[in-house]
């Protein structure tokens, strides 16, 4: 079997036998990748039909779409932060990065908002707390053996509070902060740019880095190893030399950093360091939690792919820009969350079902 | 070793404690809590006040029931804000805008509370899916179905005859809100029934090994299919006390984050998160200790939203210490 020199994703057979046996159920539902990649065209499709047939408020098109990506870019990067956890098992999930937005991206705006610092030096200091953040987490997680959930439910209080009291629930958005909306404006791509529509800089500048850094990590690195290893059998790995709590305690490291660095991309997107930026609605853990498990994510740790989490994540935000033209007034939410839920369900039913009828689904 | 401290080490291991030792704790701190808090302002302790306490402690305690139930057979319920607000929103236009009576009212609501519980149930039992996943899925289906419901803003002109089980005059018998009693007998029943009942020591069967249980004759499924669904009937029941208490107009925030406050006053009560142990009225006490900071900051005239960071470090303070005794408990056997 591969999984001697691959990481484990759960194929038990490769890409490649099934479709040399024409088994087209077995790969749409043991890969997740074309199983997504098949959803992704009906539901660009499916919307590009109803908007060439006048049935939307406006054009599902090439420039929308490319618009729609700037929603992409925290999706993403939560995504990948839940990805981290997930994998190092345990039961392992954080609640906790809504809060880590709110409370990085204050500090991130007192830093280059208030005190003045340049540019870079607040970037990181903002990533670097973050990461402190997430070592919070880890640390109780994986030296003191408490539960993930409790753990990052109760720093998502804690540091939520923190965010809301630290400025007197005011948001900072002096002149500084205003003129970084333009790192989220849309450009053109150098070369080809010109037949292309105009893509939101955040995708180059935040999320490809964070993209091929994370996949770097997990899929080419020995710390990946370990990480699939604790998560799939952490007594196992244990046993195998691999210091657990280290590697997991860096899991949620890696989580509060990325966390970290969405929260520049949030003030950015709004112009304003806002206390509330990542706990207002839904927050920000549903969703990324929601496009991990969609991305084959397995909550029981030990299996996911960066590429899985990526298409989720495009999936869910050109459905979302469908539905937000689809549907009169402001009922566009909530058919959002409706979508988010059954997608939700669904893919979990879809995770155990492949599971069991295939022993491994990936 | 005697052969008395034998019997009584295994009386226990059949049934634990009455009041465990981190129930004494957490009564411990609220008492001192209160005394500080006197201390600091009068105020405090004026009938008025603690009249206040008790009753919004009532939607809370109720729901912490349930929530209880459903940790304890190692799941975890993260829609029921989202059935609250279904359920309280379903109350409110009934009322308000179709002239039902109020406990018509809240009959609907009750079966609709158990009717969303039983679709978590369902999902969860027969789907043999993470309850964390599933439930935050529903969340997001119930939140839709109460904005569907909601259909705008906010639905105004409540009436104001709803004073049973609401915080004022009308809704006190012998100087205690009403809905405090009954939370106080539900818990009571609840307490009562987990503990002495072959179904109620199923669940905690279920949560310590889930396949031992099924092995010894339980039926898993449907014993975790029940648990949600009382959870959402007994959601259903905290949305009428939510209604009765609220001012004419109803928004759509009713509900939010208060599954994150049942699940913190479970887990201070001493619940343990992985199953198997845990009590109602822990999670009563748990409850009592969050309002207690919640009120308590308010009226020291700090920022309200510093009560989440004393929740946060409680919820720490209380899974360690039950860490800690867990560990010892296991070093022992």
């Amino acid at each position: 079997m591969s999984n001697l020199t691959a990481p484990p994703t759960g194929q038990k057979r490769s890409l490649a036998a099934d479709w040399a046996a024409r088994d087209w159920k077995r790969l749409l539902l043991t890969n997740r990748t074309v199983m997504l990649v098949a959803l992704l065209v009906i539901v660009v499709g499916g919307f590009s039909l109803l908007s060439a047939a006048g049935l939307l408020k406006a054009d599902y098109n090439a420039d929308y779409l490319s618009a729609a990506l700037i929603n992409l870019v925290p999706l993403t990067m939560l995504a990948l932060a839940q990805t981290l956890v997930i994998v190092s098992g345990g039961g392992g999930i954080d609640l906790s990065v809504g809060s880590i937005v709110s409370l990085a991206g204050m500090i991130f705006g007192f830093t280059y908002g208030l005190w003045g610092w340049p540019l870079v030096p607040c970037i990181i200091a903002t990533v670097l707390f973050g990461a402190c953040c997430g070592l919070v987490n880890g640390v109780l997680v994986a030296y003191l053996g408490y539960p993930p959930l409790i753990v990052t439910l109760a720093t998502y209080y804690a540091m939520w509070s923190i965010s809301l009291v630290i400025n007197g629930q005011k948001p900072i958005s002096t002149k500084p902060v205003q003129e970084l909306y333009a790192l989220s404006k849309a450009v053109e791509l150098p070369l080809i740019g010109q037949y292309l529509p105009l893509v939101p800089l955040g995708v180059f500048i935040f999320l490809i880095p964070t993209l091929l850094v994370v996949w770097l990590i997990m899929a080419k690195t020995t710390y990946g190893r370990r990480l699939f290893a604790i998560g799939t059998n952490d007594v196992a790995a244990a046993w195998a030399g691999i210091s657990l709590p280290r590697t997991r305690a860096a899991a949620y490291i890696g989580s509060g950093a990325i966390s970290g660095l969405v929260a520049v991309v949030t003030v950015c997107q709004f112009a304003s360091a806002r206390p509330d930026a990542g706990v207002s609605g839904n927050g920000m853990a549903l969703p990324a939690v929601t496009v991990a498990v969609l991305g084959g994510v397995a909550i029981t740790g030990g299996i996911g792919r960066v590429a899985g989490v990526g298409l989720a994540a495009l999936l869910v935000v050109w459905l979302n820009a469908g539905i937000l033209i689809a549907i009169e007034g402001n009922g566009g939410t909530q058919f959002q969350l409706f979508a988010l839920g059954v997608i939700l369900v669904g893919s979990a039913l879809l995770n155990g079902f492949t599971n069991r009828r295939y022993a491994g689904g990936g | 070793m005697s052969a008395t401290t034998l019997t009584a080490r295994r009386r226990e291991r059949v049934l634990p404690p009455a009041v465990t030792g981190q129930e004494l704790i957490l009564i411990g701190v609220i008492a001192l809590l209160w005394v500080l808090l006197a201390l600091a302002n009068p105020g405090f302790l004026a009938p008025y006040s603690i009249q206040n306490m008790l009753w919004r402690l009532a939607p809370v305690g109720i729901m912490a029931i349930g929530m209880t139930i459903i940790i304890v057979t190692a799941g975890i319920d993260i829609s029921i804000a989202a059935i609250l607000m279904v359920c309280s929103v379903t109350i409110a236009k009934l009322i308000a805008e179709n002239g039902w009576n109020f406990w018509l009212a809240v009959g609907v609501s009750l079966v609709i509370g158990a009717a969303l519980g039983a679709i978590n149930g369902v999902l969860i039992s027969y789907g043999r899916v993470p309850a964390i996943i599933i439930t935050f899925g529903t969340a997001n289906l119930f939140q839709f179905l109460g904005l569907r419901i909601f259909n705008s803003k906010t639905v105004n002109g409540l009436p104001a005859e709803r004073g049973i089980l609401g915080p004022g005059e009308g809704g006190r018998f012998l100087g205690l809100p009403i809905a405090f009693i009954i939370m106080v007998v539900l818990v009571a029943f609840a307490w009562y029934y987990l503990r002495h009942f072959p179904g109620g020591r199923h669940f905690y069967a279920i949560g310590d090994d889930e396949r031992a249980a099924a092995l010894a004759g339980v039926n898993v499924r449907r014993r975790i299919f029940l648990a949600y669904l009382v959870t959402g009937l007994l959601v259903g029941l905290a949305a009428a006390i939510t209604i009765a208490g609220g001012t004419s107009t109803l928004d759509q925030n009713v509900g939010k984050g208060q599954e994150l406050v049942t699940i913190a006053a479970t887990v201070i009560g001493g619940t343990s998160i992985m199953g198997g142990r845990g009590s109602v009225l822990g999670a009563v006490l748990g409850a009592l200790l969050v309002q207690t900071v919640s009120s308590g900051v308010t009226q020291l005239g700090w920022p309200s939203q510093l009560s989440n960071l004393f929740v946060g470090l409680f919820i720490v303070v209380a899974v360690g210490a039950d860490l800690i005794r867990e560990r010892r408990r296991k070093a022992k056997l």
